[in-house]
């Protein structure tokens, strides 16, 4: 290729110009110890360098099959619901600020979010809805990949991932819903608590773990805390990964051997 | 800020020391070697699929955002163990087995969920038969999907009944 | 098996394959077992030895402050305490559908949530619950008072008599 013959600044040009070149040289040395690629790379070469030179773009392949980047193919739902999970994490770190898990205090921080936070109202929505958003679309993301066959070998236990990753999402959803520590809180993890202590045998026992008392109260709102805003979330991320990396390693989206279509 | 770009490949990333044999030597604009079928048409990631995700998430922000500034999130009175409120409700997508355990309390809340979690994640493992993947409703796969669909909805049509046309006492109401 | 004898060279060398075998599965043994209990120790930790919230064992009065023949309901505890001559007993007031708190009346019990109905024992009459309701053992406390330990759960009909 045509780079390997352009003559180069080479390492021996290190140290050259004293103080004043090593200034000059510092902006350029700075963005290469980050960057391998310039900012917006030209040939074809360089484009892949890019995608394989970044932490955060290498989940991807240099190539995307056409068929991929199809909106129909996929409706963009495993997307859509990494990006709300970002959005949550984001207003989340924010709420937390703000916010104090005790039964005297918690309904207070609501109101505080208010009257007395700059966008606090703002950001307690985004919140919930995104919440609710992320619960709709990564079970509207099962229903496409069961509908477009991509569960099926070799990507059985990514779906398996996938399926956990619902469940969690499941989780996170319920015990964020007790923080605010208003009555619609308050009775919607009473019951849905109550359902998981008619399991057989352990549901008592899990009930009881889950609330640490046998009544919603304050130590159930504090494990609910944690729950929410480390346990969980630390899983879910490391889930996610999970199910990026194996997507690459199983071959790509599910696309059909012949064309089909 | 071209020239150290224009340096060749094994300079940027020397290798010699770390003794890595291999890496990406070119690309080469033409489709994929077949490795079991037909080429497949693809393109480079960048700036192809990152512009498109990008625009995706630029779209779900902006729509998010739209809905929080003009819908506010329910806030009720404090918490208060002693004042049930009728009817109590658990959040929206645990109202179908709410729905389910006002029929029958053990087969409702844990049984039926149960089975139906199992048989997601079995799923790919029940499913063996080759073929259809990543197409939809692909003709070979009428039954399993049939299916699927069956009981999403009927989960689906527990949980708006759980959520819209339940009212006091849990008596069946209608929300117009 | 034949083999070994034939050639000590192979012998020695399945002789030290079996020993690696047998330390891998040692170490694999080794690693569950530790594994298995760390989980379980993690999964006791979870599980509170008091609860802060609501004490199991509640004190309720003397005997004498509840008139015969009534029976007083105590939200914060979640019982009624119902007396009966000279006899008492204390019936839960959490549903057994989803945990709401019934109200008493003469006739029996009402779930506000869901509609569950009870009848005056906590027998269930109607509604989606799927038990009666729990009754619970009542003693008399050293100092005179009732006490009532909801974690027993005593036969309908059970009364304590005291007294007065």
């Amino acid at each position: 290729m045509s780079v390997d013959k352009v003559k180069l600044p080479a390492d021996a040009d290190a140290g050259k110009g004293g103080l004043i070149g090593t200034l000059k040289a510092m902006p350029k040395r700075v963005y290469h110890s980050v960057f391998r690629f310039r900012p917006l790379p030209k040939t074809h070469m360089e484009r892949s360098q890019a995608v394989a030179a970044n932490f955060f773009l290498h989940i991807h392949s240099a190539k995307t099959t056409e068929r991929a980047l199809k909106f129909r193919t996929t409706l963009g739902l495993g997307l859509i619901s990494l990006y709300l999970f970002i959005i949550l994490v984001v207003s989340g770190v924010f709420l937390m600020f703000y916010y104090v898990p005790s039964p005297d205090a918690a309904y207070d921080r609501m109101l505080d979010l208010r009257g007395a936070v700059f966008f606090g109202t703002f950001l307690r929505n985004l919140h919930r809805w995104s919440a609710h958003a992320m619960v709709a679309v990564v079970f509207a993301h099962m229903v496409r990949v069961f509908l477009t066959g991509a569960h099926k070998a070799p990507r059985e236990f990514n779906w398996v991932v996938g399926t956990a990753l619902a469940l969690m999402t499941l989780l996170l959803s319920f015990t964020g819903y007790l923080l605010p520590w208003d009555q619609l809180a308050y009775w919607a993890i009473v019951v849905g608590t109550a359902i998981a202590g008619y399991a057989p045998v352990i549901g008592e026992d899990l009930r009881f773990i889950l609330l640490g008392d046998y009544t919603v109260g304050g130590e159930a709102l504090l494990r609910f805390y944690v729950l929410h805003v480390v346990v969980l979330p630390t899983v879910l991320t490391l889930g996610i990964g999970l199910h990026f990396w194996r997507i690459r390693k199983d071959g790509g989206l599910a696309r059909p051997d012949t064309d089909e279509e | 800020m071209s020239d150290e770009f224009d340096r060749p490949e094994h300079d940027r990333f020397p290798s010699g020391s770390s003794g890595k044999t291999y890496g990406l030597m070119c690309t080469v604009d033409a489709d994929a070697p077949a490795v079991e079928a037909k080429p497949e048409k693809s393109v480079q990631s960048w700036p192809a699929a990152f512009i498109r995700e990008l625009l995706l998430f630029i779209v779900v922000v902006l729509v998010l955002s739209l809905i929080a500034l003009y819908f506010d999130a329910p806030l009720e009175e404090p918490a208060n163990a002693l004042h049930p409120p009728n009817p109590a409700k658990a959040p929206w997508y645990f109202l179908g087995l709410q729905e389910m355990v006002g029929y029958d309390a053990f087969w409702g809340g844990i049984g039926i969920p149960g089975i139906l979690a199992g048989l997601a994640m079995l799923a790919p493992y029940l499913e063996r038969k080759k073929g259809g993947e990543g197409v939809w409703f692909h003709s070979s796969r009428i039954l399993p999907n049939l299916i699927f669909i069956t009981l999403f909805v009927t989960l689906g049509v527990l949980t708006v009944i759980g959520t819209l046309f339940r009212g006091q006492n849990w008596a069946f109401i209608v929300p117009w | 098996m034949g083999d070994h004898e034939l050639n000590p060279e192979r012998a020695k060398k399945t002789e030290e394959r079996s020993r690696r075998n047998f330390i891998a599965i040692i170490t694999a043994v080794v690693f569950g077992v530790t594994a298995a209990a760390m989980g379980l120790f993690n999964l006791i930790f979870m599980r509170p030895r008091v609860t802060y919230g609501s004490p199991a064992k509640v004190r309720v009065g003397r005997p004498d402050s509840y008139s015969p023949g009534s029976q007083l309901e105590l939200p914060e505890n979640r019982i009624v305490v119902r007396r009966q001559g000279d006899k008492f007993a204390a019936i839960s007031t959490v549903c057994t559908h989803l945990g709401c708190t019934v109200n008493a009346s003469d006739i029996g019990f009402a779930c506000p949530c869901h509609g569950s109905v009870y009848d005056v024992r906590g027998d269930v009459m109607g509604g989606p619950a799927p038990k009666s309701l729990s009754w619970f053992r009542v003693s008399l406390a050293p100092n005179g008072e009732l006490e009532v330990d909801k974690n027993q759960v005593v036969d309908p009909d059970t009364y304590l008599e005291v007294k007065v």
